[in-house]
């Protein structure tokens, strides 16, 4: 692991746990030309072994909660998430029904919360560069 | 095949049906500024006379379109209303269509209409999983949107005993416990 | 490579409405044997999340309105539309035709969003990923003016029961014209993109045909149902808020064509179409809008008595951009909550058509075929396709659907 592999870029893996869309739309919309995120080299990859983030959206669904177990263990370290949408942070309007295992925090940990119903793209960036803020920190108390 | 007014498909059911036909009404509302009428017809019939009076609607229109079978928990007994749609693809000339049968609790079964329509299967499957209707001949028995260890025996849309165990529920702070 | 496990297991093959690097909650079981699909089986489920049990007990009629906007991200305005509509047929309450006006302006705009999000997401799973930055720049344009007119982006929050919430006022007209001036010029530009384009044919046309006779049956509904020849349009048929004064037709691909074939094609054809449809749909309300005021009852809490109060039942109907929407709404005076609370979006009935459409199709084909059914899965829930057929099950992710489905597209001769 090595520092310089985030000064270039920071692959994001996004993860659906029931959502409506909203959120997953506007993550997106984060990508096209209008926000453009890819710029400063976010990019969405396809597979959870190749990531640095995890992007999560939506309240968990009970059938989902192995599924989200399993992709967390695949990312390989240093990992972050990111819970974007109230559905997520704290169970959003979904919170009371009988088939939610609860907001993400209760399943995987998580470090960047975005919240919103959905957030707007300029949220979604925001997050994503405080996450890698947090991860070059993290790299430096490593290291030191 | 020749559309006939409101009122006549409801007298056209009465007399296919003789003694299964037990009620049916025309509810009518105009609409926005030039108060064009948006018009439903509800028709009750009798658990035994259902699967006819389903051939019925194959008379009014050939591949009548089933929206969705709605179930309702009405203390002693469960109402089914089955939405259908008949006269599209015609402008201003469709008409709605809910077919109402009432099933008392001790015996909740309804046949299957998946041999006349085969689209009903999804919905079919929702209401024997929801509301703990069985529907008999069904040719896939799976639950549909419950997942596999959801507990046997509770019914999300029950009023009853039989609804979803309180330990799966959460109530807002704030709230109190319904 | 596609690996051959022993043990049982199903693909897990997210397929998404959005992006395919989007895991959205679907399952797909394909059998196959060799290249070929022989069957598909539909697993729902992943996206339950109880709404109608939460509106059924928790919920008065007006926050139910707001659980019915997060049903879908995407279909934000026909969700609410009709959820409204039955709850005003069922207590009574008319709309004052204003409202009625804004309210068709509202879907249809969101009809040409969804429509543009759609396309540009059909064009990934080809493999044109420069269609698909091109067609979600020109849709900020329609972003843009969903926010200028309702505050928000994605979820609206226009409706009210007995009206909307918010007013298009005449300061507001001059930038909604400019939009509507913007997406009139692109039209032609999209249209040569999507339909001239000699790879986007060939990798189209006659994949994943639904005839008509298999459409009626299977209860398709929306685009899908009117590419395959089925003219059923809500707007057309049984009118519902300003379309019942405006005389809308269903778009059917033998307008561009002139012969329906139930393809993939044709469906792209009859979103475009309709993209057009909606643009000269908001001129006519614009134009047309009567004056008056916009809520029956502007004083919430005398609504909220008054709809504790009520007792009946209704149903509404609206045409979302993926096909019927249907509500049913039982209430009972003295309680607060909804009664009964009946929801049928229509990916529930087009996911039945999902292993018709697929048998004999190419594995590279799924991706294309499935989104051409524009599924909006949390409107539905997951869906699982099985295949039987062939004793070899393998195991697919999809990652490996997508490139295969990005391989075919090169290999086609230019």
């Amino acid at each position: 692991m090595s520092l310089t592999a985030f000064k270039r870029a920071l692959w994001v893996y996004h993860l659906n746990t029931g959502s409506c869309n909203g959120c997953d739309i506007e993550i997106l919309a984060v990508l096209t030309p209008r926000y453009d995120a890819e710029r400063f080299g976010i990019k969405l990859v396809g597979s959870p072994r190749h990531a640095d983030v995890l992007l999560v959206t939506g309240p968990v669904v009970k059938q989902m909660v192995s599924r989200v177990k399993r992709i967390y263990e695949q990312i390989p370290d240093p990992k972050l998430v990111m819970a974007v949408g109230n559905c997520g942070t704290e169970g959003g309007v979904f919170y009371e029904s009988y088939s939610l295992a609860g907001p993400i925090d209760q399943i995987i940990p998580v470090d960047v919360y975005v919240p919103g119903c959905p957030p707007r793209p300029e949220a979604i960036i925001h997050g994503v560069v405080m996450a890698w803020v947090k991860l070059e920190k993290l790299f430096k108390q490593e290291v030191a | 095949m020749e559309k006939l007014t409101p009122q006549a498909i409801i007298d056209s059911f009465g007399k296919e049906l003789g003694d299964g036909f037990v009620g049916g009404s025309v509810y009518e509302r105009e609409v926005a500024v030039k108060k064009n009428k948006f018009r439903s017809l509800w028709v009750e019939v009798k658990k035994s006379a259902f699967r006819d009076a389903v051939k019925h609607i194959f008379h009014l229109q050939e591949y009548p379109h089933l929206a969705i079978i709605s179930s309702s928990d009405l203390g002693a007994e469960v109402e089914l209303i089955y939405h259908f749609t008949i006269y599209y693809g015609y402008h201003l000339e469709e008409l709605s269509l809910g077919l109402r049968v009432k099933l008392p609790k001790n015996d909740l079964k309804i046949p299957t209409i998946t041999d006349l329509i085969p689209g009903a299967l999804f919905t079919e499957r929702e209401t024997q999983e929801m509301m703990g209707v069985e529907v008999v001949d069904i040719p896939d028995k799976r639950r549909l949107f419950l997942p596999e260890d959801f507990p046997e025996g509770a019914y999300p849309w029950r009023k009853d005993e039989k609804g979803p165990p309180n330990d799966m529920l959460r109530v807002l702070p704030g709230r109190e416990q319904k | 490579m596609i690996q051959e496990e022993t043990k049982k297991a199903t693909y897990n093959i997210p397929v998404g409405p959005i992006h395919p690097a989007l895991k959205e909650p679907i399952r797909l079981a394909l059998s196959v044997d060799g290249e070929e699909i022989v069957d598909a089986d539909v697993f729902v489920g992943q996206v339950h999340r109880g709404i109608e049990w939460l509106g059924m007990n928790r919920n008065n009629p007006i926050q139910s309105i707001y659980i019915a906007e997060r049903i879908c991200g995407i279909c934000n305005i026909c969700h609410p539309f009709s959820f409204v509509m039955a709850v005003e047929h069922a207590a009574g309450i008319t709309p004052p035709p204003r409202a009625d006006y804004i309210r068709a302006i509202t879907a249809e705009m969101e009809r040409i969003h969804s429509h543009l999000l759609w396309a540009g997401v059909a064009a990934h799973e080809i493999g044109f990923d420069t269609v698909f930055y091109f067609t979600w720049r020109v849709r900020e344009e329609i972003m843009d003016l969903i926010e200028y007119v309702t505050g928000n982006r994605v979820t609206k929050a226009m409706f009210q029961i007995g009206g909307v919430r918010r007013d298009i006022t005449e300061e507001q007209l001059p930038r909604i014209r400019q939009s509507l001036d913007y997406y009139k010029s692109i039209y032609d530009k999209l249209e040569k993109v999507f339909l001239d384009d000699k790879t986007i044919r060939m990798r189209t046309m006659n994949v994943g045909i639904l005839k008509k006779e298999d459409a009626l049956k299977l209860l398709t509904c929306g685009p899908s149902g009117r590419a395959s020849g089925v003219p059923k349009d809500v707007r057309q048929d049984q009118p519902y808020g300003a379309y019942a004064d405006l005389g809308i037709k269903a778009m059917t691909p033998d307008m561009v064509t002139g012969t329906v074939v139930g393809d993939v094609y044709d469906r792209i054809i009859v979103r475009l179409l309709e993209v057009k449809q909606a643009v000269e749909i908001i001129e006519q309300c614009l134009e047309n809008m009567p004056p008056g005021p916009i809520l029956a009852q502007p004083k919430t809490a005398v609504l909220l008595k008054a709809l504790t109060q009520a007792e009946g039942e209704g149903l509404g109907r609206a045409e979302a951009p993926r096909g019927e929407v249907f509500h049913y709404v039982r209430m009972e005076a003295g309680q607060s909550t909804l009664a009964t609370w009946k929801v049928r979006a229509p990916t529930y009935v087009n996911l039945m058509s999902v292993p018709t459409i697929l048998k004999g199709m190419q594995i590279a084909d799924v991706p294309i075929t499935f989104a051409s059914l524009d599924p909006c899965m949390s409107c539905t829930n997951r869906v699982v396709i099985t295949d039987r057929a062939i004793s070899r099950r393998s195991v697919i992710d999809y990652e490996e659907l997508h490139r295969l489905s990005v391989e075919k597209t090169k290999e086609l001769p230019q």
